[in-house]
């Protein structure tokens, strides 16, 4: 009887203990933001609202973000770090974007520079 | 109900539905995206982010295998499909950026070429106008040598017609200077043999005319109307020879000198009286105002 009451106790204790423990845990770990947050940043800079298709991954990324904030506040802190691997992917696929139309139209100019030069000088 | 065969009910029932589940679309499109990429240019100009995108695709693959459904499964297809497209971007930054490079090499070579070309025009352009200023110095003092020697040959000219006037009778026609020599004075009646002393007056012309060498003369002989018109003729040709022989002799050039016999035809003088038939009876010698050769 007394050894029953014992392990119900000791179970009971370990139960509140774990609870609080994982509770605590859970609780304290802050969602980690900085990457999506400074590549939203970086696609910014770069002019990618300026260019369709990266406008639309920048886009993308600042609501995935905001998603996870969303879902980390519910409580679930392992779905909410999962969304914002979205919201990187998004918005370093915003600056890669954003680059690739500098870069062309950059290189169109250097050819066409090249062709009007022959044209006048033939 | 025998537990082995129920354990390995479950277990199989398990494995045939994990092999059925749906594949979600994140994954469905991540593998589009990375066979895209790897099929593209990506291979061998962003490899770099080709493998990262194949290592997103890996572990996007085998969180379906372990949680077909998750949340986690379709998160990390999603940043499979993203990092496969980010590969393909990359590859075509690279490529533009050498097709800038060597347009903007072009460039430099056409303008440091079209500089050369300018630079070669120029120096043509200063070398023709330096030959043309030579040429035209050239031709200036060609023009200037050309008329001092017209000028001189035109003062020998004077000369000789005033030594010549001395000697003979010379007049100023427009068939040229012409000078009459009396045929009594150069031969004997009705030959075409020089006289001696008319070698002496021939040769006081032909001293005269020599210095007038670049102009071509014309010996006419001429006779008066005695004797018929044949005779005349050829005695006239024959005198008119005779006295172009002995010029060419003397040096003049043979291509200069034309002779020929008018006989009684272009009377001087009335042939009823005998000093009308002996004015006839001569020979002119007639300069002529250019210089062209006669016989060419």
């Amino acid at each position: 009887m007394k050894s029953a009451i014992k392990s119900a106790l000791f179970v009971s204790a370990a139960a509140l203990l774990q609870g609080a423990f994982g509770a605590g845990c859970g609780a304290s770990v802050p969602l980690r933001t900085e990457a999506s947050t400074s590549g939203i940043r970086a696609a910014e800079e770069v002019g990618a609202s300026n260019v369709p298709r990266a406008a639309l991954h920048l886009q993308l990324a600042k609501e995935e973000l905001a998603k996870a904030k969303g879902i980390a506040n519910d409580g679930d802190k392992d779905q909410a770090a999962s969304m914002l691997m979205r919201a990187e992917a998004d918005a370093e696929l915003a600056v890669a974007l954003s680059r690739e139309s500098t870069e062309k139209a950059e290189a169109i100019a250097a050819v066409d520079r090249v062709r009007h030069l022959q044209q006048e000088n033939p | 109900m025998d537990p082995k065969f129920l354990f390995m009910s479950v277990v199989c029932t398990g494995f045939i539905g994990a092999c059925a589940a749906t594949v979600p679309p994140e994954l469905v499109n991540a593998r589009s995206a990375y066979q895209r990429a790897s099929n593209g240019p990506a291979t061998t100009v962003s490899p770099a982010e080709l493998h990262v995108a194949r290592q997103a695709l890996t572990l996007a693959e085998q969180s379906f295998k372990d949680h077909p459904d998750s949340y986690r499964t379709k998160d990390l297809a999603y940043v499979a499909q993203r990092k496969a497209e980010q590969a393909t971007a990359t590859a075509s930054i690279t490529m533009d950026q050498k097709s800038q490079t060597k347009a903007n090499s072009d460039y430099q070579t056409a303008q440091g070429n079209i500089v050369a070309e300018k630079k070669r025009d120029l120096t043509l352009t200063r070398t023709a106008l330096a030959e043309s200023e030579r040429s035209g110095a050239a031709t200036a003092q060609l023009l200037s040598a050309e008329q001092v020697a017209r000028t001189e040959a035109d003062k020998r000219a004077a000369a000789a017609q005033a030594a010549l006037a001395n000697l003979a009778a010379v007049k100023d026609e427009p068939r040229g200077l012409v000078i009459t020599l009396s045929g009594s004075v150069l031969f004997a009646s009705n030959q075409a043999t020089l006289l001696p002393e008319a070698r002496t007056k021939l040769d006081q012309v032909a001293a005269v005319l020599l210095s007038t060498r670049e102009r071509n003369i014309t010996i006419e002989g001429h006779t008066d109307s005695q004797g018929t018109d044949a005779n005349n003729l050829t005695l006239s040709q024959r005198r008119a020879e005779a006295v172009k022989d002995y010029l060419v002799q003397k040096g003049y050039q043979v291509d200069r000198v034309q002779a020929r016999g008018i006989g009684e035809g272009r009377p001087i003088a009335d042939n009823t009286s005998p000093e009308g038939r002996a004015n006839n009876r001569r020979v002119e010698i007639i300069i002529s105002r250019d210089s062209q050769a006669s016989n060419p």
